[in-house]
């Protein structure tokens, strides 16, 4: 056991020292019953007495300049209560991640930006109204390709003058360095150079955006499907002029997120504006195709990638350029496409760049890991085909450049070249090693090749006839997660009432993942109460305190251990009306299944609420936690592996994906059941990723061509593969029962084993996601020329 | 032009059963099925994703087949038999596929779930023991994109076992 030291602010609580009996079980998931039965109320699903409903006129043109804008003919219609643009509106901006954008510009960056927005009695007096509205555009040329734009310094060309100062930070060129990589390059026997290119991936939650707001004069209530009530909360509060405490955010439940929804979105800033110009609740709601067009997705990315072998298999270095498409301004990118090539393997000489780069290609956001997946794509197929090349088994090379932790180089700096002062990292703690990390990927690894049959690789298509050939691919990953970096804030309070009520106060949104249920689990174990004693207030900002929203796999690592502190002081406190009762000291006490007993002895106990009974009726015991910032070093990070058998037509192109087993740490499965329902859903992610959705634009105009889910080509239930799960588990003594996050990692390195394994089918190499049966077609036919054996 | 006038006059008056009761009303010709089951009759368990018969939230089965109300329109619906996630529960005890759906985890954001399940009835409806491949076809029109495919497929054959064999549900 390490050593115990929870990441929280004031008192650690002590382990419980004994045998777990709530957390690691698989318990069903606590709203299971409102979902199966239709009595989930999603904002979408609520009305109030005279309420208006709220439409939006977009722009069709990819960039413009509004030449004119004349409302008088919608606002004459019956039933138009009333009509924003940028003419009544000057000024006002809307908030992304932080990153503002105004609220209407001058001019247009993006297919679908809003030009106007309406509130009318009706959905299609507001519809109708829309036609009305005349508008006068000036087309400008646009820009869809990032790498063509590079030279660009400033974003001008896209957005105009109406991003100043720290809008277009965004952009910033980011570079980690290590040791001297021509050195490295120098050394190596084998040296190999490849371009990846990874497309625009959608969220595509089932759910499209939808909101509900009522403004009472002073007070603004919104009902909305976000990730986030406190970042929704805060990011109004900054573009509506309002105190945050006058704004109450409601999200009981989200039609899925995956990063689309953890802050406010345009539509909820529209409603919001609208109801407090008519004094009237304003509903809104994006059709699936505003939501394809105007949703930040997924960047796309073009990554070069360089990497040095000794022919025994030790990588001497690594230079990577990733070149993200941002989009349009106002998107949000973080730096974390420096993450897996710098930590996963051993390596002495890295360089790494990010470039973000501003198009007029819609808008872009996090998504599932945001650079997780394109950045592990990149790095292990070039694994596996650096591999081949010096004749080594892709297993054996991984084993040979494994580090027990990250690798790092205490010199190590991470430095912007724009003329910055390098930041140095702290990157080890005082024994040496890097705190938060359990690793386990070796573990991970042989455990995905055993299960799939790796041994079987060399006899797959042995006596095979006909043009289907068999593969088996392999790839491991590591995945950036949020939980406690800097800047840091997580709230938690457990009520314990007289009657032996227990109420778990939190400002989290359960995105799907199971958050209510899993921090139920974690008061209730902490108590020693069951999960159906822990009532759960939640996504509401009244009755909670301030919580990180649901995103970058942060909250199961940041809110634990606050939910985890707040729990047992309330124990404590309990423990201080009981021991009298047993007739000992509150610190000889233990509770386990409702009972509190004396732990020397457990047979002498009383019950839960017997103790309770002794609370005050109007001073219930409050217990608070408060999470602690992580130390200066690396963040909390998953890791895991997995493994593909397919099969590949050879006329067809068509990729058919047999079976999958998959690995995964993310320290200990709090609830085994919900853990592998994140992870099959990752694996979903993964499938459309390898070989089916991505956004496509026509290359003149570059309007969106498949704003639906059937041309998107969202995979379905027949794509969806047998798999195979395997949760591998570390202490992380810093979090709560090392429970880390699970949501991010499964769609991690699925792409690149399928790439992997459709390589060991057919021998073709391809660089381009997603797979699809042309590429996959024309890779053959280069390949039957004696051309270049890979895609591009 | 008054909107409001316009389509007043041109409402048509339906009959139809919904979840065994009998329902009439005047619509507008152009309200899709799932517009008059959400905000005619309040029933908001039906879903809508897509509203183009591309996900399949909406699904509810009428008159024995399993249907996309988005893509339906009230007035088709007149004179026939609906029935929603609304009817499968009765008061605190749920339908053998719920409780399978529960058991197995085959929901996560729940979004998805009321079509979900209503195709799955359709299907038990009218196979005893559904294999594998038969379970993937009658979802195949139904997305998830939490991914929960495998423990649907799961609570689905979980359910055909109890429903064939009412003592065990």
């Amino acid at each position: 056991m390490a050593e115990h030291r929870l990441m929280v602010h004031g008192n650690v609580p002590p382990p419980l020292d004994r045998e777990f009996t709530v957390v690691g079980k698989p318990l069903n998931r606590k709203d299971a019953v409102e979902k199966v039965t239709g009595k989930a109320l999603y904002s979408g699903d609520l009305r109030l007495p005279g309420m208006l409903y709220g439409k939006i006129l977009r722009c069709p043109h990819l960039r413009a300049r509004i030449v004119k804008i004349d409302t008088t003919r919608a606002e004459a219609l019956p039933g138009v209560r009333a009509i924003i643009t940028k003419e009544n509106t000057k000024g006002w901006r809307t908030y992304w991640y932080g990153v503002s954008q105004p609220a209407f510009p001058e001019v247009i960056t993006y297919e679908g930006q809003e030009v106007a927005a309406i509130a009318a009695d009706d959905v299609y007096i507001a519809q109708a109204a829309l036609k009305l509205i005349d508008v006068e555009y000036d087309v400008l040329g646009h820009t869809l390709n990032a790498e063509e734009n590079l030279e660009n310094p400033l974003p001008s060309s896209v957005a105009g003058e109406e991003y100043p100062e720290n809008d277009i930070n965004d952009r910033t060129r980011r570079v980690v360095k290590r040791g001297d990589v021509a050195k490295g390059f120098e050394q190596a026997d084998v040296v190999l150079e490849e371009t990846y290119t990874t497309q625009a991936q959608y969220h595509a939650t089932i759910q499209t955006r939808a909101c509900l707001v009522s403004w009472d004069g002073s007070n603004l209530t919104v009902w909305d499907a976000l990730q986030g009530i406190y970042f929704t909360q805060i990011a109004l509060a900054k573009s509506l002029g309002l105190n945050p405490e006058n704004i109450r955010v409601i999200i009981k439940y989200l039609g899925g997120g995956f990063g689309s929804k953890a802050s406010a979105h345009r539509v909820t800033y529209f409603a919001a504006k609208l109801s407090m110009l008519t004094g009237k609740p304003v509903r809104m709601e994006n059709t699936r195709d505003e939501e394809f067009i105007t949703h930040p997705h997924r960047w796309d990315f073009k990554v070069y990638l360089k990497m040095g072998v000794k022919k025994n298999g030790e990588l001497t270095a690594i230079y990577q350029k990733a070149i993200a498409n941002i989009g349009a301004a106002g998107s949000y990118l973080p730096n974390r496409f420096l993450y897996a090539a710098r930590y996963l393997y051993k390596c002495p000489h890295v360089h790494l760049e990010q470039i973000g780069v501003f198009t007029n290609l819609q808008q872009t956001g996090p998504q599932r890991g945001p650079m997780n997946a394109p950045s592990i794509f990149a790095l292990e197929s070039h694994i596996d085909r650096l591999a081949e090349m010096i004749n080594m088994d892709p297993l054996e090379f991984r084993l040979k450049n494994y580090v027990d932790f990250f690798y790092v180089d205490p010199e190590e700096a991470i430095r912007s070249v724009e003329g910055l002062p390098p930041i140095r990292e702290k990157l080890v703690d005082a024994t040496g090693k890097i705190p938060y990390m359990t690793k386990n990927l070796d573990k991970c690894m042989k455990i995905v090749t055993d299960t799939i049959g790796w041994e079987r690789r060399k006899h797959l298509n042995d006596n095979v006839k006909g043009p289907k050939r068999r593969g088996i691919g392999f790839a491991s990953f590591t995945a950036y997660q949020g939980a406690g970096n800097k800047p840091n804030k997580a709230f938690a309070d457990v009520d314990i009432f007289n009657d032996g009520t227990i109420n778990l106060a939190i400002g989290i949104v359960d995105i799907g993942g199971g958050q209510v249920t899993v921090f139920s689990m974690i008061a209730a174990e902490e108590l020693g109460v069951s999960m159906e004693d822990i009532s759960v207030t939640y996504g509401d900002t009244k009755g909670t305190r301030y919580a990180p929203a649901c995103q970058s796999s942060r909250v199961t690592g940041e809110m634990g251990p606050t939910v985890l502190q707040a729990a047992a002081e309330a124990r404590q406190q309990l423990f201080k009306l009981a021991a009298p009762m047993l007739e000992v000291k509150p610190e000889e006490l233990g509770s386990r299944n409702g009972r509190i007993y004396i732990k020397s002895d457990p047979s002498i106990s009383i019950p839960f609420k017997a103790a309770c009974a002794r609370i005050d009726p109007g001073r219930p015991i409050r217990g608070s936690g408060s999470r602690a910032t992580n130390p200066d070093s690396p963040m909390v990070g998953a890791f895991g592996a997995q493994a593909v058998e397919l099969e590949v037509d050879l006329e067809t192109g068509e990729v058919n994906i047999l079976n999958v087993a998959i690995a995964h740490e993310f320290g200990r499965a709090l609830n085994p059941k919900l853990c592998e329902s994140q992870l099959l859903g990752g694996v979903y992610f993964g499938v459309g990723y390898a070989l089916s959705e991505e956004g496509i634009y026509d290359p003149k105009t570059g309007k969106m061509l498949n704003p639906n889910f059937h041309q998107y080509r969202l995979a379905t239930s027949y794509d969806y593969p047998d798999v195979k799960i395997v949760i591998v588990e570390g202490e992380e003594p810093w979090l709560a029962y090392s429970g880390k996050g699970g949501g991010e990692n499964a769609n991690t390195p699925f792409a690149a084993a399928v790439r992997n394994g459709i390589h060991h089918a057919t021998g073709i190499w391809l660089n381009d996601l997603p797979m699809t049966p042309d590429k996959i077609v024309n890779a053959l036919q280069e390949k039957r020329k004696g051309g270049s054996s890979h895609a591009l | 032009m008054n909107i409001d006038d316009k389509a007043s006059k041109s409402k048509k008056q339906i009959t139809l059963t919904v979840n065994g009761a009998m329902f009439t009303r005047d619509v507008f010709p152009h309200m899709t099925l799932a517009e008059f089951l959400r905000e005619e009759l309040k029933l908001t368990g039906t879903k809508v994703g897509c509203n183009r018969g591309e996900c399949g939230s909406c699904t509810v089965i009428l008159d024995g087949h399993s249907v996309y109300a988005c893509t339906m329109l009230a007035v088709e619906a007149g004179g026939k038999s609906v029935q929603t996630i609304e009817s499968l529960s009765v008061g605190d005890k749920l339908h053998p596929i719920q409780q399978a759906f529960i058991d197995q985890d085959a929901l996560q954001c729940g979004y998805c779930s009321p079509g979900m399940i209503m195709s799955v009835k359709n299907l038990l409806d009218r196979t005893v023991k559904p294999t594998e491949d038969d379970v993937r076809c009658a979802i195949d029109g139904n997305f998830c994109r939490c991914g929960s495919y495998q423990n649907i497929i799961k609570a689905a054959i979980d359910a055909s076992d109890k429903t064939a064999d009412p003592d065990r549900s």
